[in-house]
């Protein structure tokens, strides 16, 4: 199997965590990670997110910042990426930048773009099932380590 | 006459003659000043405050650092159409940007059980909702003024409005 960049595998394993980094405040609520954070971009028809679970928590954090850029980087949804498997979306590796990876397979309906979105959130809906409560970067800095 | 009808007088102007346009204007103005008012709309007014905020937010193209599109103008004018329109006392969604510019209106019980609503700049609405292993997707038309029956019967079950308001009584 081959390697990349990162030292990680080229195939996303289903016991891998994938980290989707919240860089808006309306993403999330302290509980639950809103589904539109989910949702695909228009143009890539994806779903950005990172090869990454919560520890080693400096690194994740290292690797949100840069994905941030410029933006806040307001906290992280992890889920499983058998979750993104059941949803029968997939993911896939995506290097540059290390640990990048998205989540493709977003139902696309170009003569009806409310169903489109419909079948989107159903399955954006069953991510942030998986997902749980944000970790949020507040949180992680209050807390003793 | 009622803040509903009142609101659907604001928004649409099917007459074409001067009266026409002063009663639009007149009703336009009592309902402003009803939203302004916190003690005559209480949270709604708050929540159609927040859409606001959260379209100078998304305003710009690329926005989630990608290529997510600026809120649209006509989802925002939407939006605030249905939070108008839905019942008084009725839970208030959450809202958040959609990378489409369509702004999602979210009703949050918990992870398990949410009810998802897709407001974009037509008057097609897209849903979707999960209560614990049963879920489901839809779309339904939104004139503006009355929230499609299907969609707040949904919500309702979702997050259990009714149960609710027993136990409250």
């Amino acid at each position: 199997m081959s390697t990349l960049d990162s030292g990680l595998p080229e195939h996303v394993g289903d016991e891998e965590y994938l980290a989707r980094f919240l860089t808006q405040s309306n993403q999330y609520t302290a509980t639950v990670v809103k589904p539109a954070a989910f949702l695909p971009s228009v143009k890539g028809r994806e779903t950005s997110v990172s090869r990454h679970g919560r520890e080693p928590e400096e690194r994740l954090w290292s690797i949100g910042a840069e994905a941030a850029g410029a933006r806040n980087l307001h906290g992280v949804a992890i889920l499983k990426a058998r979750a993104v498997r059941d949803a029968q979306l997939d993911v896939l590796a995506a290097e540059p930048p290390p640990y990048h990876a998205a989540i493709r397979g977003w139902p696309w309906i170009e003569a009806d773009p409310a169903l489109q979105k419909a079948r989107q959130k159903a399955l954006a809906l069953q991510l942030v099932s998986s997902a749980g409560a944000p970790l949020l970067r507040n949180e992680v800095q209050r807390s003793p380590v | 006459m009622g803040y509903s009808a009142l609101n659907g007088y604001a928004r649409y102007s099917s007459g074409v003659s001067n009266e026409a346009g002063a009663l639009m204007e007149a009703a336009g103005a009592v309902v402003q000043a009803a939203e302004d008012s916190q003690s005559l709309f209480g949270e709604k007014a708050a929540a159609l405050s927040l859409l606001q905020r959260l379209a100078a937010d998304c305003a710009d193209q690329g926005w989630d650092g990608a290529d997510a599109c600026p809120i649209d103008r006509t989802a925002l004018r939407n939006s605030k159409d249905f939070v108008r329109a839905l019942p008084d006392s009725f839970p208030l969604p959450e809202c958040a940007a959609e990378p489409d510019g369509s702004i999602s209106l979210d009703w949050i019980q918990t992870s398990h059980r949410i009810f998802s609503l897709s407001v974009g700049p037509s008057s097609r609405l897209a849903y979707a909702w999960l209560d614990g292993a049963d879920c489901g997707h839809g779309v339904e038309s939104f004139d503006g003024v009355s929230i499609p029956p299907r969609i707040l019967f949904a919500i309702k079950a979702v997050i259990g409005y009714e149960h609710s308001r027993l136990r409250a009584a």
